[in-house]
């Protein structure tokens, strides 16, 4: 394979990507009647400029890694701001997260050239595993430190110090990634000892330690922060880790167990898991239970209603009148306005971002890597499907953002970091199969 | 660990394939129960974002148009003339929904009538806004002039064009200011709803056809068709007997004349003095039951006219009730007992004389036109009843006309040119037993020698009084300020003049 062609296919497709972005950006400002949309300047900085710098980037850090990644990121971001830049301009009273986005994104890409400066080889990781943990935890649980966390719309998930707000989980999942994937392929071997039980195969109970643990802290999360989201990708991250670095279906089944015994537990236990619940309304719902109470799940089933095949066209439509829509729905908004082949863009778009990650998770050398690349590529493809199936009524809300689309600078921040390691893997991986084959034809050479 | 990764790409998969079904469930084959949802106000609010045509009189005055607002609807919906086309226009309004030509041409002012649809490959290159925009056959200038001489008493004025059914005038007190249902704020408006709904008057009612009141003696116009029609009555004969009182049976109250005066004699004489007797024994005696049944409901009692607008509501004949009662049909000769008719019903009784015996349907629009000013629909004279033979009609033209030169309907030509012919007729209609009484007169006129163009109906209710020169006192020289208005030419007021 010509690895070497992989960022000119990069260029093409961001150039594309890019195309389709600032089209949208034209449309979006048309029905405001601005013959020439006035912040065309520093937008086309942002959706062109910043995809850009980062494929320059790209081609002195990582010439040889997938050349799709990027420009899907670069896509979905650009989506996410032209409706972020279009829901602002709708509001009577604009809340100026389209100026803070633009930031956001600076520093998005800002973070991920760093990462792969820094990170210049993924394996070195591996060594770091126990103070990824250590760090994942204390980020993971920060929010419930009394003076920096913060409560905002009902979950405590948010740190202020001094002037900066942001939201550690966000980056806590990446360090957790780190730590299970170093952790579990240490004990693997230990982990894959499986005991039967009658017909039936289980871990031995003395091994079950790390996933007992692993499932107090994913409760403590949801009871005590009141994140739902969080706690599900987490638990479910380790879950999916610790079944493929052991090969045993059997983990599934007792964490499966485990989580549904915690999940009706809380049900019982906590309003605002019950208050989800409710308002989801079962599996085949079209519109929530409560009376004539009107709850942001339906405004977003109306919305998306509203947009049928071909969607209401761009600024056309009325997403404002969700709630959170720049954040949590924004998703509602896109099927509103660019109907089911928008939604269908979105998700495809995601699809083949999880296929290339997978794809560098099974052609990792290392099992360092590949579990990383996996729980990597876990993260983004289970956190868009989580807050994706929550808005359009498949599962109960859980408050995440949709990665790279959503409005806030935590989850950009962190998505980019996320996106730098599975290309700093995947250039990993091109570089040791060119180093093998340049080696292999010496050997012939001189043989 | 290669099974498992494959395996968890199947899962995601799966998971991603579900999301795409949901979705397809939401925008397309569940999504009409979605928006059918009565929780669901998004195309309430999208109209509300919508280009909306203006409705503007037929000389020229804007009395409903839409504005740009700065809030999330972008367009504010204003009517200029406030309380004086109230009736009208109607409203529209986000959470009260909408009335009147707002709510029955409210796919032509919105731009999705057919016509516009025919048009819009052509349109496709040009920026146009495609409203229609409604042109009234109302006169702004009759409407103030009704408006005027009713000075604030409770009552309507009905004035229309008996040849094609065209209203010129529709104004009834009390009446309101559209403009506080229209309010973007929504808790005002909702708190003027209340108000003007639990106003025991409820003025947004327009009484011109919403509200029946009994007819008194402008009925005699009817029970004279009857006569004529089905009870062989002439100019010449019967001569019904001069008398205080008129019994028509052995049993019930015998039907006394205004103030306990004698009077008799052919359809003319008994038609300018408005004698009791003289009717009741006529319906009673020449037309009997059915044939006054069949004239009333030639004229459209019993049935709502089909005005272009909403919550019209039938005038009654108690058909039932004077099968086989002779007092109570005597009553209901004289326009009393059971007898209740709408203003517009009435006026559409003068229009039925003045126009050789045949009733157009009644109608407020008179043309639609895009934004070019193109006209894309005009209201298609039609005959809504036909409640009279031409000769009938003829008869009675002269003996209504008789009434205004001889009899208690003098006041109703004092506003016209000397050329003008003027008919009509006054009513009184005492209100239970009571000394008050709502104040009518029907009537039309036209250059001598051609047929009437304006028919007019005015009642004033619950006036002081009950005798019969009430209603030529009070509401003829309304009816006079009326007709002599729109007899006038129409003069354009705006810019947009219509052609």
């Amino acid at each position: 394979m010509n690895y070497a062609s992989r960022r000119t296919t990069e260029l093409g497709l961001l150039v594309l990507g890019s195309m389709f972005v600032v089209g949208a950006y034209l449309l979006a400002s048309l029905p405001d009647d601005s013959p020439i949309p006035t912040k065309v300047g520093p937008f086309l900085g942002l959706t062109v400029g910043l995809p850009l710098a980062a494929h320059v980037a790209m081609r002195r850090l990582a010439p040889q890694a997938d050349g799709m990644l990027l420009p899907l990121a670069s896509l979905l971001n650009g989506l996410g701001y032209v409706f972020i830049v279009r829901l602002d301009e709708a509001r009577d009273t604009p809340r100026g997260l389209a100026g803070l986005q633009s930031l956001w994104m600076i520093l998005g890409v800002g973070a991920f050239v760093a990462t792969l400066m820094v990170v210049r080889d993924a394996r070195k990781l591996e060594r770091y595993r126990y103070t990824a943990g250590f760090v994942g935890l204390v980020l993971l649980l920060m929010p419930l430190l009394p003076g920096i966390g913060r409560v905002i719309n009902g979950s405590r998930i948010w740190v202020s110090i001094g002037p900066v707000n942001f939201q550690p989980g966000e980056f806590a999942k990446l360090a957790l990634a780190v730590f299970f994937a170093g952790y579990l392929i240490e004990k693997r071997e230990l982990l894959a000892i499986n005991r039967a039980f009658g017909p039936f195969a289980l871990p031995d109970p003395k091994h079950l330690g790390p996933v007992l643990i692993a499932w107090a802290v994913a409760l403590v999360v949801m009871v005590s922060q009141r994140d739902l989201g969080s706690s599900l990708l987490f638990f479910t991250l380790f879950l999916v880790l610790i079944w493929v670095a052991t090969e045993r279906a059997s983990y599934l089944v007792v964490g499966i167990l485990l989580f549904s015994g915690g999940a009706y537990f809380a049900y019982q236990s906590f309003s605002h898991v019950r208050e989800r619940v409710e308002l989801w309304g079962g599996f085949w719902a079209l519109i929530g239970p409560a009376g004539d109470k009107v709850t942001q799940i339906d405004q977003a089933a109306f919305a998306m209603a509203d947009g049928g095949w071909g969607g209401r066209g761009l600024g056309l439509g009325t997403p404002t009148n969700i709630p959170v829509v720049e954040s949590d729905f924004i998703y509602a908004a896109i099927v509103e306005e660019l109907g089911l082949f928008g939604a269908a863009a979105v998700l495809i778009a995601f699809l083949l971002m999880i296929g290339a990650g997978l794809r560098i998770a099974q052609q990792a050398a290392s099992g360092f890597e590949r579990l990383l690349a996996t729980g990597l590529t876990t993260l983004l493809g289970f956190q868009a499907f989580i807050i994706m199936a929550g808005v359009v009524r498949l599962l109960p809300l859980t408050g995440v953002t949709l990665p790279f689309i959503s409005y806030g600078g935590s989850s950009l921040l962190a998505n980019y970091v996320l996106l730098a390691l599975l290309l700093r893997i995947s250039d990993d991986i091109a570089k040791r199969q060119s180093d093998q084959l340049a080696a292999h034809q010496l050997t012939e050479v001189v043989g | 660990m290669t099974k498992q990764i494959r395996n968890l790409g199947v899962f995601l998969a799966c998971c991603y394939t579900a999301l795409f079904l949901q979705v397809n469930r939401l925008t397309v084959f569940q999504a009409d129960e979605l928006r059918n949802d009565p929780r669901n106000n998004r195309a309430v609010v999208r109209d509300f974002s919508r280009p909306r045509g203006t409705i503007e009189t037929v000389d020229g005055v804007v009395v409903a148009q839409s504005v740009e607002s700065d809030d999330r609807f972008k367009l504010q919906r204003e009517y200029p003339t406030k309380d004086l086309f109230a009736h009208v226009t109607g409203f529209f309004a986000f959470q009260l929904g909408s009335a009147g030509v707002e709510r029955t041409y409210n796919d032509e002012l919105a731009g999705r009538t057919i016509n516009f649809s025919l048009k819009e490959l052509g349109d496709l290159f040009v920026d146009r806004e495609r409203v229609g925009n409604i042109t009234l056959s109302l006169r702004n200038d009759v409407q103030t002039v009704a408006r005027d001489a009713l000075a604030g008493r409770n009552g309507s004025v009905v004035a229309l064009d008996p040849r094609n059914g065209e209203i010129l005038a529709l104004y009834s007190n009390p009446s309101y200011d559209p403009n506080v249902l229209a309010n973007h704020d929504f808790t005002a408006a909702a708190a003027a709803s209340d108000e003007l709904n639990n106003n025991p008057e409820r003025p947004t009612r327009a009484r011109t056809y919403m509200e029946r009141k009994p007819p008194g003696s402008t009925f005699k116009i009817v029970t004279a068709t009857g006569g004529i029609e089905h009870g062989g009555v002439t100019a010449d004969s019967p001569s019904y007997p001069v008398q205080s009182e008129y019994s028509a049976a052995s049993f019930g109250r015998p039907i006394g004349n205004f103030g306990g005066g004698s009077c008799g004699g052919t359809l003319f004489p008994i038609l300018q003095e408005s004698c009791n007797t003289a009717f009741a024994q006529m319906g009673v005696e020449n037309a009997k039951a059915l044939g006054m049944t069949a004239s009333a409901e030639a004229f459209g009692f019993n049935d709502a006219p089909p005005i272009d607008l909403p919550g019209g509501v039938r005038s009654v004949w108690p058909t039932e009730a004077v099968a086989s009662d002779p007092p109570r049909l005597a009553q209901s000769s004289i326009g009393q007992f059971e007898v209740a008719a709408t203003p517009l019903q009435m006026a559409l009784v003068a229009a039925a004389v003045a126009n050789g015996g045949k009733i157009m349907t009644p109608h407020v629009m008179r043309e639609v036109r895009d934004d070019q000013d193109d006209v894309v629909d005009r209201f298609d004279p039609s005959v809504w009843t036909t409640a009279m033979e031409p000769d009938t009609a003829e008869l009675l033209r002269q003996a209504m006309i008789s009434v205004v030169t001889d009899g208690t309907a003098r006041a109703l030509d004092d506003d016209v040119e000397d050329n003008i012919v003027v008919g009509g007729k006054t009513g009184t209609a005492q209100i239970g037993s009571s000394d008050s009484s709502h104040a009518w007169i029907i009537g039309f006129a036209g250059p001598e020698g051609e047929p009437p163009s304006v028919a007019v109906a005015v009642i004033v209710e619950a006036q002081e009084g009950v005798s019969e020169q009430t209603g030529g006192r009070v509401a003829a020289p309304i009816g006079a300020a009326v007709l002599g208005q729109a007899l006038t030419a129409p003069t354009q007021a705006g810019a947009t003049a219509s052609n």
